[in-house]
């Protein structure tokens, strides 16, 4: 990952959704991306120009461009008619993104586009996001990552977000090694990432 | 075993190619049907050997192509549905609201000041009259203001018969139980018809009241009786001690039709005339 003293940034185009650019670099907001806050906090996975990286939950495809700055390819999956609009603008831009209009529960969806990825990352507002995860293995590469980044209030507003995340985390170990578990503060209330790494 | 991808199928003899044709492609994209349990992501050193590209670039960029047509088919019939318009009417409707009481409360905190004389007692006028009168009194800004907002005003009670008269359309069965302006509205607190017509009828009885209800859920308050029902004449009629059971049987009876305005598309009379008798049954009973 690049950074600019403690500025988060990318290397590409700009001016995708307003961003700053620093010294010719896009700069890459933890407070708007979750995965920007996960890099800022010291976690993450490094993102490497031969990577290759499922997108669930591209929305406008702010963070899928920066992704997109670092990596091959991204598969970037959305299932809203209006945020895909931006986002097929973002992917008309960038040559290595894949825009899927597909929903991310239902792999057998867009499985005849897609090739194994080395990581999948998956930021869906939905209550089953553990099983969503899950689905999605099928596509990651042994020894690939995934992060998933939890909203415990889609899972349940109800309940206590570090019991919702207790429970997902025991969820992803039945298939996954859980190699870090952070809370995303002060960047975003509530959502925790989870990153894991499939078994050889 | 046979394998289908978006550029070809696959099995242990080899591949057939669809063609370079991305139109054709995402046309026979569109058919295609994985089972996951046998699923096994593709190279795309395959649909190399294949002879669909040459090299990996213009592998993925086949690919983009492909699934942008697609993006874009999915796109545009997803804003086919006659409900989509509606919800973009509503909203603009109750914003039209909002904008005018805020001009309106500006326009005579204004007015009060240049006329000491316009007291309270006008302030209780409706604000139509409230709004001929700052327009003739005033002079200047303030007076082109007065007659913009009646202009708005104008534009919203048109608004508001387009809504109905396209929510009978839309949803046939709902308006005629609630009328059309509210069955909009829950319309577009659902998000849509598909969404509308798979909700229970214990959550469309709360849509709307949300704060109220979550509030119940994290614990203490009481639960909400009802949200956007509530604007129906039958709702806010009721007598305080069978309001809440009005809202609940009324909201069941809009569940089942939001799924007939959904699966039929046209009114069904025997429904709607058991389903009022119902209601208003309710409604008496005490």
């Amino acid at each position: 990952m690049i950074r600019l003293g403690n500025v988060l940034v990318s290397p590409g185009e700009g001016g995708v959704y307003g961003e700053r650019t620093l010294e010719g670099y896009r700069v890459w907001d933890p407070y708007r991306s979750k995965l920007a806050a996960l890099y800022t906090l010291g976690g993450g996975v490094e993102l490497t120009p031969d990577m290759r990286v499922l997108y669930l939950g591209a929305a406008n495809g702010t963070t899928v461009s920066h992704v997109a700055d670092y990596v091959e390819t991204v598969y970037a999956v959305e299932f809203a008619p209006r945020p895909m609009q931006d986002l097929l603008e973002v992917a008309r831009r960038r040559k290595n993104i894949v825009p899927i209009m597909a929903d991310a529960s239902r792999p057998e969806e867009y499985a005849p586009f897609m090739e194994v990825v080395d990581l999948v990352y998956q930021d869906v507002a939905q209550p089953n996001q553990v099983e969503i995860a899950e689905k999605n293995l099928v596509f990651l590469k042994p020894g690939g990552h995934l992060i998933l980044m939890l909203k415990t209030r889609s899972v349940d507003v109800r309940r206590d977000p570090a019991e919702v995340l207790a429970e997902a985390r025991a969820g992803l170990e039945r298939r996954l090694d859980v190699a870090d578990v952070r809370w995303l503060e002060p960047y975003h209330r509530d959502h925790a990432a989870i990153v894991c790494s499939r078994r050889e | 075993m046979l394998q289908r991808y978006w550029f070809g199928d696959v099995d242990e003899g080899g591949c057939r190619a669809a063609g370079t044709d991305p139109a054709a492609l995402a046309e026979r994209a569109t058919a295609l049907r994985t089972g996951m349990d046998s699923f096994v992501p593709i190279d795309w050193e395959v649909a190399r050997d294949c002879g669909v590209v040459r090299t990996r670039e213009e592998y993925v960029d086949l690919l983009r192509t492909v699934c942008t047509a697609l993006a874009r088919k999915k796109i545009a019939l997803s804003y086919q549905g006659r409900d989509v318009e509606l919800l973009q009417m509503v909203r603009m409707l109750d914003e039209l609201d909002n904008v005018i009481n805020l001009l309106s409360e500006r326009a005579a905190e204004w007015y009060q000041v240049t006329n000491p004389s316009f007291s309270r007692k006008y302030r209780s006028l409706p604000a139509k009259k409230m709004l001929g009168i700052i327009r003739k009194g005033a002079r200047g800004g303030l007076s082109d203001v007065a007659e913009e907002i009646e202009r708005l005003a104008g534009t919203r009670s048109r608004l508001m018969r387009e809504v109905s008269a396209r929510a009978d359309e839309v949803l046939p069965n709902t308006s005629a139980l609630i009328g059309g302006l509210v069955a909009a509205r829950l319309l577009s607190r659902a998000g849509g018809l598909e969404s509308l017509a798979r909700m229970p009828g214990s959550t469309i009885q709360v849509l709307g009241s949300e704060r109220a209800l979550f509030s119940h859920l994290r614990g203490g308050t009481p639960p909400p009786k009802h949200g956007i029902i509530f604007q129906h004449r039958r709702v806010h009629n009721a007598p305080k001690g069978v309001r809440g059971r009005v809202a609940r049987v009324l909201a069941a009876k809009l569940a089942i039709a939001a799924r007939l305005d959904y699966y039929r598309g046209e009114a069904v009379p025997e429904f709607l005339r058991d389903a009022q008798a119902r209601i208003d049954e309710v409604g008496v009973a005490a």
